[in-house]
């Protein structure tokens, strides 16, 4: 451990074959950078879930190294500064929801005095003594989040988490995603759907087949596969291409039948377009590109021979 | 693996079904093992014509001086087949419920995490055995009190080693439950597994061979049979002819018992360490 640990998550070549001979992970190299929540995002079976447990302990990996924490996956360093979700969240069903955080609090050898507090945060106070066993699908990732709290870890792993949720559950989950950052927490969340990620997350890393096939900012992602770009309309268009190339890489402009196509991201439209007006530039459009970051997401996904 | 243990504690106690089956172990030992004999003994005497101990004498069973080969017997039974049940559950739910992946994300390692159940699960064992030997001797003290017959409790010492004999083959038993639920991770098949196990491999094969040549010897390693060798030491009161000899003496039986004790545990512990979660 360094005294200024940059990476809450690294991986090296991270694989795992289970015994029926599916290759589910396949080299991995993954960094989860401090204090940032990174969308671990990827189709159904591409991976995800088997990397999450490979990362908290569960599943050996079959080559490969991890460092989660500041620790081996699993090993008492790694697993006090981590709190998980992995699938779905799996508690005793003849306990109440208070009890079942009662029963991880002994195990972690976390203060009762936690319970509540936690409890609190995802809002299940009002149900904590009923049963896990009567609890909706909601409630039952709520508890598990709570149950994730408990030992106000570090790093928090969290498996798709609004996986199963009706849309207003959604919504409440991702409300509680980004307030679970607070005081430079870092949290690693799956999830299949992309404008999830695209809301929660700094940063993403884009899994298919067991390989991460992109990674980075949402806006790199659009603009790495040329999906997500500015479109801009400018005269006279040679003072507009120098503007443009001092104020972006000159790589990330493109001039092509007079419309540059630029791969920023729409949050630097009202910049760019206030620099070239400032500048004497007229701009005569300026929009976002067509494809969406849905069709990023399949083209990265796909299929591939 | 204190904090493990206090962990399933909990989880024991909160569970009904633990619950249920204490309950059925002691009302068993009250209803079915002395009340039953009192009343076949006082109303019945004629269908123990055949007996070769008199009634007048074989209801000297359910006195104080016997309780200890009584709760003993008990214990050999339904009280083997209780434990099975009890230590599959501890463990074979962990994997139906995959509460094992929860508890393994808490802050212990494996070995510590099963290290706590197995110490819960003894902790159990000897509430278990003191409530056994509470109730039979509270219901021998009842018999002898209701007939107005005279009777002695055993010695002391003799109350100590019946209690060691009783924690030990019960707790043999659950770690046998406890084990089977890690090696099949269901409860069903850690509970059918067990019960068949003790009720074909060691009572049905165990009174057919007990004589064969060869069996014999296989019969002696196993479990309840050297439980019912550690429970020959314990005799009543008056010789009954129609008890069976046990096959194997106390001492071979203790050690035996110890044997199994360690190896289930150690297995149990090399299973659960070494086992992909949620890995199929
Ligand atoms: N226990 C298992 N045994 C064998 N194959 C598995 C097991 N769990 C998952 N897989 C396979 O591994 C691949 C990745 O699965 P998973 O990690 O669950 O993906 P994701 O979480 O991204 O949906 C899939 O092809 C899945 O069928
Ligand atoms: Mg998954």
């Amino acid at each position: 451990m360094g005294m200024a640990q940059s990476y809450a998550v690294e991986t090296h070549g991270l694989s795992k074959r289970y015994a029926t001979g599916v290759l589910a992970v396949n080299n991995l190299d993954l960094r989860v950078r401090t204090g940032e929540v990174y969308g671990f995002l990827g189709p159904n079976g591409a991976g995800k879930t088997t990397t999450l447990r490979m990362l908290s302990g569960l599943l050996r990996p079959t080559s490969g190294t991890a460092t989660v924490a500041g620790g081996a996956p699993g090993s008492p360093a790694s697993l006090a500064q981590l709190g998980a979700m992995v699938e779905t969240p799996a508690f005793y069903p003849y306990l109440s929801g208070r009890d079942n955080l009662r029963v991880m609090a002994r195990y972690s050898s976390v203060q009762k005095s936690r319970i509540e507090p936690v409890l609190q945060q995802v809002d299940m106070t009002d149900r904590a003594r009923h049963k896990f066993k009567t609890y909706s699908t909601g409630m039952k990732q709520r508890l598990g989040v709570a149950s994730a709290l408990l030992k106000d870890p570090q790093l928090l792993i969290l498996d798709e988490p609004t996986s199963g949720l009706d849309p207003q559950g959604t919504v409440e989950m991702r409300e509680l995603i980004k307030d679970l950052r607070q005081g430079g927490r870092t949290v690693l969340l799956s999830s299949h759907l992309l404008n999830e990620v695209e809301l929660t997350c700094d940063r993403v890393g884009v899994i298919a087949r067991g390989s991460l096939v992109a990674e980075g900012t949402v806006d790199e992602l659009r603009a790495r596969s040329g999906g997500q770009a500015l479109l801009v309309r400018a005269s006279p268009i040679d003072q507009a291409r120098r503007m443009l190339e001092s104020l972006l890489k000159p790589d990330q402009v493109q001039l092509r039948d007079g419309l540059f196509t630029l791969a920023v991201g729409p949050s630097q439209a009202a910049a760019i377009n206030r620099r070239l007006v400032a500048d004497g530039v007229d701009v005569t459009e300026l929009r976002v590109a067509e494809q969406s970051l849905e069709d990023v997401f399949l083209q990265l996904t796909e299929k591939q021979p | 693996m204190i904090a493990s243990l206090r962990a399933d504690g909990l989880k024991m106690r909160k569970r009904w079904a633990n619950w249920i089956m204490v309950a059925i172990l002691l009302a068993w030992l009250v209803l079915l093992v002395y009340a039953l004999l009192y009343l076949v003994v006082k109303t019945q005497p004629a269908s123990l014509r055949g007996s070769q101990v008199p009634a007048s004498v074989l209801i000297r069973q359910i006195f104080p001086e016997n309780f200890i080969p009584t709760v003993l017997s008990t214990a050999a039974s339904i009280g083997a087949a209780i434990m099975i049940i009890f230590g599959a559950l501890s463990t074979a739910s962990e994997y139906g419920w995959s509460t094992v992946q929860t508890i393994l994300i808490q802050k212990p390692g494996r070995t510590a995490v099963l290290g706590g159940k197995g110490l819960a699960l003894f902790v159990a064992t000897v509430l278990i055995s003191i409530a056994a030997l509470a109730v039979s001797a509270l219901s021998a003290y009842v018999v002898v009190t209701v007939d107005g017959s005279s009777s002695s409790w055993p010695a002391a010492t003799e109350i100590v080693k019946g209690f060691g004999a009783l924690i030990l083959q019960l707790a043999v038993w659950a770690a046998f439950g406890a084990f089977l639920g890690i090696a099949f991770r269901s409860t069903a098949a850690a509970i059918g597994g067990g019960l068949v196990y003790l009720f074909v491999g060691e009572a049905l094969l165990g009174s057919l061979f007990r004589t064969a040549p060869v069996i014999k010897d296989v019969l002696k390693l196993l479990p309840g049979i050297n439980a019912s060798g550690v429970n020959g030491a314990f005799r009543l009161t008056y010789t009954n002819p129609s008890n069976q000899v046990p096959l194997v003496d106390p001492t071979h039986g203790v050690i035996t018992l110890l044997v199994y004790l360690v190896a289930f545990t150690v297995l149990s512990l090399l299973i659960f360490r070494r086992r992909d979660v949620g890995g199929g």
